[in-house]
């Protein structure tokens, strides 16, 4: 009997190395070449096994003693027999059990005649390719472990094989299984697998051992009725997408994904948990109700943010798309590209005659915008949208593009978001429109502090006098695209003069310097004064004002007051009055109203005119009268005097005359 | 005072030369303009202010451009406005492109043409390279010129067109070699030997133009001056020659000579006071900065109650006195 050290671990009955046929020398030699092994056969065996010289020379034969066949008559087991080639096994049809672990076999051989064989053991040999193997039609457990096969090949005919051990191979790809359907096991670990499918047809198959491959994506796992347990450790699989298929398969429990890209993701645990709600057991540990409880509410709010941010890049694309629609009509209106004849530029066409387009093109309100809103989470990004303008907020940010986004000050703003907006930037809008609705940007957005503009067609200094009703700037932004001011030398220093009651902290990204300042005042400190202290007070107050003229008078009279009594309630509106007064003559009227208010002139001036020249006629007349007058006079009063000293000539009838004419009277 | 030239006009030919009719009219159309506001402090007073500006030159200010270009006093006035604005500008030594100065002007009267603008630049830079800087005198003097004299200045233009093709309305046409010479030569501005007309010749219409026009125009006794000085001359050498002459800038009376062009005394007190009271300043912070500030911002003269009138300055060289009417006080 075998002394039990000699006895395989797994359990597989190991038999006595039949090569001698002496029972008491030990049953595992040393080094046995093959010749000795001939020797051996012919000298020891009682039945005498004689070198057969078969068609196949290098193959020697094996030959039990009659008791060990008796004894293990289903099983042979051949470990570590440092056997190059299969032996011929002769007389041995009842085999049942083969075992030829930890050889140096190279290819499978001289057993198709084991037509009984239930198991074979090829563990740890070089077996390069798997033959020889179609007669075996009733094997069930195929170890094929730790050898050199490149390619699962020629199974067709082991319909039975319940166990497939192919692990520490070169297998590349997963084929020709697909008619084993009693394959309970299949162990592919340690191979250079790449990817996982062409697994039909297992319809028995409960656990798939993939270990230590190099798999990046599973499929077909959803075919595999049975499946329990499927360990996919160390491979290469970074994402959930390229395993998806698992959370398909009903029947698995166990999985493991350890040692892939995968594991070492925040959202690993809970994404799997998430979609593989049959699972029991994740990476060999047992998955808890807490845990999948966590899974799901992760899972929730990853899919939440994920929905969130394909809003929002889909906004951004539409907004982006908008801006370029605006920017488009805008270079239209502009005149500075050449007009397409397609349908919306023939619309285009008739608004380029003249320069501003109201937008009177463009169809109703944006209906979009309610949904939008209430869609958007409170990361207060409001956008409002429609094909010509665009009006978005981005935390402090008020942004305008296009005429049409001015309406949006009419809309009812939440003061929470409205008291954020401190820059309000304006783009592709005509800057005399965007003078039109300072007033609202004064009420509606209070704390705006920084303007920018860019492509408003600014051109004159004048037009930054507008800019003073606001209530306070501290930072201006103009750029140079579409803003042909900025290409004057003094531009700046203009605007911090006209507004210099805002001490303004920048333009234009740069600082504003004391000495910005005084060359402001001294460049046109004395347009300002002869603005105001030269014009005939009639016309200063015209141009001020209904609101400032209240104050300005308020001033005048206030002025001869000891300096040290100011008066509460007017502190603010004086000090607000106090630092401009002397450039709030500085206006600027757009040009259509400017216009405009010439053409309502022109009716007085007509009147005027008439009536001036009526007056020089009567002038004229009373003149031409008068020269008469003066011409005619020296006669005249000779005239009369004569007539008066011949009345009186006679002094009786004159008094008789005079007497007569007094009677006459009565 | 009681000339015999004055009383030989018919009346309306009288005051439509001296433009009374303008001011009136003018006067007349404010008042209706802004009638809720003067009826507060009369209308007596609204006048004495009018005609105070139009003598003090101070009634352009910011009115709309068919105003200031309807009298010769309207754009003495606008000129000696704009320099007295804007001299700082020059003094600084900025050189500026047209269209910046064309802006400056549009401070001052927000619909002054840029044709105009840019006619005057055409003179200073001799139609060359319009994108140019320019000074602020050259421009200055260009644009006196150029504005002041502008009807006249057309009138020239189309003078020396004919001359330059040869027809002249005045003397013998003139032999084919010559004005075949002219064709040849391109138009204005190439610097070559025979290029513009001749001066002499020129002289003589410019004499008849002034004799019947009835817009203003340089004193023919400094044209003459101008252009006897050389032999031949172009359309813009003519007119940088009429901007540069100092004599015609003094006849027209509203710019100092260019070697006065940066000096303005009292204005450069009013400027020293301003830049004193810039906050940040070490003077200007007191306890009541408004209430202080305001007298040296406003001077007396806008604030105060009624003045009696007070002698105009002069600005136009026509002095003309008052008539008994409006003269009430001489101080």
């Amino acid at each position: 009997m075998i002394p039990g050290k000699y006895r395989s671990v797994s359990g597989r009955a190991a038999s006595n190395v039949e090569f001698k046929l002496n029972k008491e020398t030990p049953s595992f030699p040393g080094r046995l070449l093959q010749h000795d092994l001939e020797r051996n056969y012919s000298s020891r065996q009682g039945d005498h096994i004689n070198l057969v010289s078969s068609s196949m020379p290098s193959f020697p034969i094996l030959q039990r003693s009659s008791e060990e066949k008796i004894l293990y008559s289903d099983r042979l087991t051949l470990e570590r027999q440092k056997l190059t080639v299969c032996p011929i096994i002769d007389g041995e049809e009842h085999l049942r059990l083969l075992n030829f672990q930890h050889n140096f076999i190279t290819r499978i051989q001289n057993i198709s005649n084991l037509q009984r064989l239930i198991f074979l053991d090829l563990y740890d040999n070089q077996i390069e390719e798997i033959s020889g193997l179609s007669t075996l039609r009733s094997l069930r457990v195929l170890l094929l472990g730790k050898n050199r096969i490149k390619k699962i090949s020629n199974l067709e005919n082991l319909k039975s094989l319940d166990v497939l051990d192919l692990h520490g191979n070169q297998i590349t790809k997963i084929e020709n299984v697909n008619h084993l359907c009693d394959l309970r096991v299949l162990n592919l670990a340690r191979n250079l697998l790449s990817h996982v499918d062409n697994l039909n047809g297992l319809d028995s198959l409960t656990e798939l051992n993939l270990r230590h491959n190099q798999i990046t994506f599973v499929r077909d796992v959803d075919n595999l009725p049975c499946l329990q347990r499927l360990f996919l450790s160390f491979n290469n699989i970074s994402t959930f997408e390229s395993v998806c298929c698992l959370a398909d398969s009903t029947s698995l429990s166990d999985i493991t994904f350890d040692g892939n890209p995968i594991a070492q993701e925040s959202w690993y645990k809970h994404t799997i948990l998430q979609n593989m709600m049959q699972l029991r057991q994740l990476d060999m540990k047992r998955i808890t109700e807490e845990e999948r409880r966590m899974a799901s509410v992760v899972a929730k709010k990853e899919e939440e943010k994920k929905r969130e941010s394909h809003k929002q890049s889909l906004l951004k694309e539409k907004k982006r798309l908008i801006i370029n629609n605006v920017a488009r009509k805008w270079d239209l209106q502009q005149h500075r590209i050449t007009n397409i004849a397609t349908n919306q530029d023939g619309k285009d066409s008739d608004s380029q005659d003249h320069c501003q387009n109201d937008g009177s093109t463009i169809s109703a309100f944006p209906e979009e915008t309610g949904s939008l809103d209430s869609g958007l989470t409170s990361a207060l990004q409001g956008l409002s949208v429609t094909d010509t303008h665009l009006v978005e907020v981005d935390g402090d940010t008020l942004s305008l593009y296009g005429s049409g986004a001015l309406e949006c000050l009419d809309r009812n703003w939440s003061v929470q978001t409205a008291g954020m907006v401190t820059t309000v930037s304006f783009t592709f809008i005509e800057f005399d429109e965007i003078v039109q609705v300072l007033p609202k940007l004064k009420i509606k957005f209070p704390n705006s502090l920084h303007l920018k503009f860019k492509e408003t067609n600014l051109v004159m200094l004048q037009q930054f006098n507008a800019l003073a009703e606001l209530r306070r700037v501290d930072q201006l932004t103009v750029d140079p695209q579409g803003n042909p001011v900025v290409n004057f030398t003094l531009w700046k220093y203009y605007v911090l003069f006209r507004l210099s009651h805002f001490n303004m902290q920048k333009i234009n990204g740069t600082e504003v310097t004391q000495n910005d300042m005084i060359m402001a005042e001294r460049l046109f400190g004395i347009l300002a004064h002869v603005a105001s202290s030269e014009l005939p007070q009639y016309h200063l107050i015209s141009i001020l004002g209904d609101a400032r003229k209240k104050q300005f008078r308020y001033l005048l009279e206030t002025k001869g007051k000891k300096p040290g009594i100011v008066n509460e309630e007017n502190n603010d509106s004086k000090r607000l009055v106090g630092e401009s007064t002397n450039r709030a003559t500085l206006n600027y009227t757009t040009r259509d109203f400017y216009n405009e208010k010439l053409e309502e002139i022109k009716e007085k001036k007509k009147f005027c005119k008439m009536y001036i020249e009526d007056l020089v006629k009567e002038a004229t007349e009373i003149n031409m009268k008068n020269e008469a007058l003066q011409k005619l006079w020296p006669q005249m009063f000779i005239e009369l005097v004569r007539d008066a000293v011949m009345e009186i000539r006679n002094k009786n009838s004159y008094m008789k005359l005079c007497l007569q004419q007094i009677t006459d009277q009565k | 005072m009681l000339s015999p030239e004055r009383l030989a006009l018919p009346d309306y030919e009288y005051l439509a030369q001296r433009h009374v009719l303008t001011y009136m009219e003018d006067a007349v159309c404010q008042l209706l303009e802004n009638k809720e506001d003067i009826s507060q402090y009369g209308i007596a007073r609204f006048f004495t202010e009018y005609f105070n500006s139009v003598c003090q030159g101070t009634h352009i200010l910011f009115r709309e451009f068919s105003f200031i270009q309807a009298t010769p006093h309207n754009r003495a006035s606008f000129l000696r406005a704009f320099w007295r604005c804007f001299r700082t500008v020059g003094k600084n030594g900025d050189l500026l492109t047209m269209r910046e100065y064309h802006c400056l002007l549009q401070l001052l009267c927000p619909d002054f043409p840029l044709e105009l603008t840019q006619k005057a630049a055409r003179i200073v830079l001799m139609d060359d390279a319009m994108d140019c800087l320019m000074s602020f005198s050259d421009f200055l003097f260009a644009f006196q010129i150029q504005f002041y004299y502008s009807e006249f200045l057309e009138s020239v233009a189309a003078i020396y067109q004919d001359l330059l093709s040869g027809k002249n309305p005045n003397t013998v046409i003139v032999p084919t070699s010559s004005s075949g010479q002219h064709r040849q030569r391109p138009t204005l501005g190439e610097a070559s030997m025979l290029e513009g007309v001749e001066a002499s010749l020129f002289y003589q219409c410019l004499e008849n133009l002034c004799d019947r026009h009835k817009y203003s125009c340089p004193p023919p006794a400094l044209v003459k001056e101008v252009l006897s000085n050389v032999q031949r001359l172009t359309f813009y050498g003519f007119l940088v020659a009429l901007s540069k002459h100092h004599g015609i800038n003094q006849a027209l009376g509203a710019l100092p000579d260019k070697g006065d062009l940066m000096h303005d005394p009292a204005l450069d007190e009013e400027l020293e006071r301003l830049l004193a009271q810039i906050p940040g300043l070490v003077n200007s912070v007191t306890a009541g900065p408004e209430a202080s500030c305001l007298p040296a911002r406003t001077p007396p003269r806008v604030g105060s109650p009624w003045r009696p009138l007070h002698h105009a300055r002069k600005v136009d060289a026509e002095s003309d006195g008052s008539t008994e009417e409006t003269d009430e006080s001489e101080t």
